[in-house]
């Protein structure tokens, strides 16, 4: 089990990574269907003892992804309020529609989502605005990350920048510019992340766009501008994005600001790029759902979730870039003294992926597009 | 008294049986209706609705825009490109399958299962954990890159490719074909031989005009359980194909999972399954009259 403080450490303990725990919620995805249907013959996913005074008796079931949890948290807060159970089913999705339809399902109090997935659920009509007076702990959570995810309990985020090896590129890299510039040069030694979201959003600041763009002439643009680097990619990646650049098989990768991290501690050479023309970054964090008869006790676990101590027992446990950054002191060196992961001023350069309302569909078909030309 | 009572209980004993013998269909006919018949008649149904891809609600208006956006250049060339890598798929597992299956069945009792053991045995691992390991054989510095530069002094670059996705395919359903090919070769009785060889046959053309007709069955059962999946695969092109070649099985997955748009994704998955049905008629139609000549 991975405990906090068990950070990688020179290879030590590797964490899964996020994409590998969303892999894992994404083969969930598929089951979805019949798990809710299991739920369902269980009864209520909510219940309440009813009594104002044990408000916080009850369970609260919660979609989230496998391990991603701080070690101790929910122990610690059931054994502070005993009665009240936290119920994770580790079957969320990674994708948006697989998340609004998991939470369309009526089994869940709260959950994990990004951005995107809360902004269509707020559309749905499916969540509960937060009361920010029962939270009084995210005034933990920098402004930032709190106006990128409003709608919920900031918990962390992702950014996509470059990960590139300077000893055999032999020049420094600053931006997009110079990746789609280097292709040829580099050609298959070239990595993208396969996730429409982030790529296109990547390509989509190369280009001087907002990442989040639904213009057509712009995502043709940018379909036009990932087409003409293909041929010099050697993939596009799912999983392991910059594992390649440990020993060079890849030298240039657009990558997550935590692979980066992680590879980092088995390469030095590795360097992290922010982009001069700016970043998308995902962010996620928990929802509470309307459906919900046990909003007191959700309330109240997120606020105990976001004290700094439990907060950091997350980020140490799952090694993801923070939102607290009161939450530093008790986060391990190896993630706090990184730059990549800790906010900081480069964050003003992040657009935050949110929904695409309609355009997800513009966005699928250039999306696939790209990968059949 | 006895003989008359006797053949009626005998009667009343045989259809009583007869009953349950019938009831041990029900389970598999339940469980067949359910979630096959079912969840493909919804399925069918759902590609005729349209989705509002914000709230997810689906109204049926019984439309089929949903097929006609198949038609399509992407989608098209996606589809032959899905029905090119099956077809060449298929062929591989049969033309490699075909002399092992032939192999395995002239050996001895014992041989013979171990040799099948060793063609089913790596498949109790999980999918997806083979499918990797051949990354890892692909890749530059591999060990099948390194003996390619051994022999040839150039690098095999093969991995995230079309060619890698073959490979992954031929690999992944060999099996499939050696199976059923095998079972049919191992029915042959060998006075067969005996009996082709006393009548001038030398061994090409035992095989041909004897081996080869009689395995025909295998090989189309074969055929169809490697070529129906195949069509439709999307993990191996996804993981050996490094997301650069787009199958008709990504964009099915993708419109349900990413896009949510389900009665499109249903269409897709229709319009797959009619065109296996057609291909697969057209091989039954075509069976009597190859095995005829």
């Amino acid at each position: 089990m991975v405990r906090p403080g068990d950070c990688p450490r020179n290879g030590q303990a590797r964490l899964p990574s996020r994409r590998q725990v969303l892999r894992r919620g994404a083969a969930l995805a598929l089951t979805i269907p019949a798990s809710a249907a299991m739920l369902e013959a269980c009864g209520n996913s909510s219940s309440s003892s009813g009594s104002p005074t044990a408000s916080l008796a009850g369970t609260a079931v919660m979609t989230n992804y496998p391990s991603w949890m701080g070690a101790h948290v929910v122990q610690d807060f059931q054994k502070l309020h005993p009665g009240s159970v936290i119920k994770q089913i580790t079957n969320a999705s990674s994708s948006i529609s697989g998340t609004v339809q998991q939470l369309k399902t009526g089994n869940f109090d709260f959950g994990l989502a990004d951005a995107s997935a809360t902004q269509q659920a707020v559309d749905v009509g499916l969540i509960e605005p937060p009361d920010w007076s029962k939270v009084p702990n995210i005034k933990y959570v920098a402004e930032s990350f709190r106006a990128g995810f409003p709608h919920g309990m900031p918990t962390d985020y992702g950014k996509i920048g470059i990960g590139y090896r300077p000893d055999i590129v032999g020049e420094k890299i600053t931006s997009w510019h110079d990746v789609w510039r280097l292709a040829p040069k580099f050609s298959g030694k070239i990595v993208f992340i396969d996730l429409d979201r982030d790529c296109m959003g990547s390509a989509l600041r190369y280009l001087g766009y907002s990442g989040n763009s639904t213009v057509p002439s712009q995502l043709a643009a940018c379909k036009n501008a990932l087409i003409a680097i293909k041929p010099h990619l050697q993939a596009f990646l799912s999983v392991n994005y910059g594992q390649g650049l440990q020993d060079g098989s890849t030298v240039i990768a657009m990558d997550y600001d935590y692979d980066v991290a992680l590879n980092q501690q088995k390469q030095p050479k590795i360097e992290w790029v922010f982009p001069t023309e700016g970043m998308v970054a995902y962010i996620e964090g928990w929802i509470a759902l309307k459906s919900s008869k046990v909003l007191p006790l959700v309330e109240a676990f997120m606020n105990f979730a976001l004290e700094p101590k439990q907060y950091a027992d997350f980020v140490n446990t799952t090694g993801t870039a923070y939102v607290e950054p009161v939450a530093t002191r008790f986060i391990a060196k190896s993630i706090s003294a990184s730059p990549i992961l800790r906010p900081g001023k480069a964050i003003g350069n992040v657009e935050f992926e949110h929904f695409l309302g309609s355009a997800t569909a513009l966005w699928t078909q250039v999306w696939n597009e790209v990968k059949a030309a | 008294m006895l003989a008359p009572t006797a053949p009626s209980g005998l009667r009343a004993d045989s259809g009583h049986a007869a009953g349950l013998r019938h009831l041990l269909v029900v389970p598999t006919a339940v469980w067949t209706l359910a979630f096959f018949v079912l969840p493909l008649g919804l399925v069918t149904v759902f590609s005729f609705g349209t989705e509002n891809l914000i709230t997810f609600n689906v109204s049926f208006g019984w439309t089929a825009s949903n097929y006609a956006a198949f038609g399509s250049a992407l989608y098209l060339s996606t589809l032959l490109r899905s029905v090119a890598l099956s077809l060449g798929t298929t062929a591989a597992c049969a033309f490699l399958g075909f002399p092992l299956a032939f192999f395995i069945s002239s050996q001895r009792p014992r041989v013979q299962r171990l040799l099948l053991a060793g063609v089913i045995v790596p498949f109790w691992t999980s999918f997806l954990v083979r499918t990797y390991s051949w990354v890892n054989l692909l890749q530059i510095d591999g060990p099948a890159d390194r003996v390619a530069h051994g022999l040839t002094g150039h690098h095999l670059q093969i991995l995230y490719s079309p060619r890698s996705i073959a490979v992954g395919m031929v690999y992944s359903y060999l099996p499939l074909m050696v199976l059923p090919i095998y079972v049919a070769l191992e029915r042959i009785s060998p006075d067969l031989y005996a009996a082709a060889a006393d009548l001038g046959a030398r061994p090409w053309r035992q095989f041909r005009r004897v081996v080869f007709p009689l395995a025909r069955p295998g090989l189309i059962a074969g055929v169809i359980i490697v070529g129906v999946p195949a069509m439709g695969e999307y993990v191996i092109p996804e993981i050996l194909g490094g997301g650069k070649t787009l199958m008709v099985g990504n964009i099915i997955v993708g419109q349900y999972l990413d896009v949510g748009d389900y009665p499109f994704g249903s269409a897709l998955a229709v319009s797959l399954m009619v065109i296996l049905m057609i291909m697969l008629f057209a091989l039954r139609r075509v069976q009597p009259a190859v095995e005829a000549s």
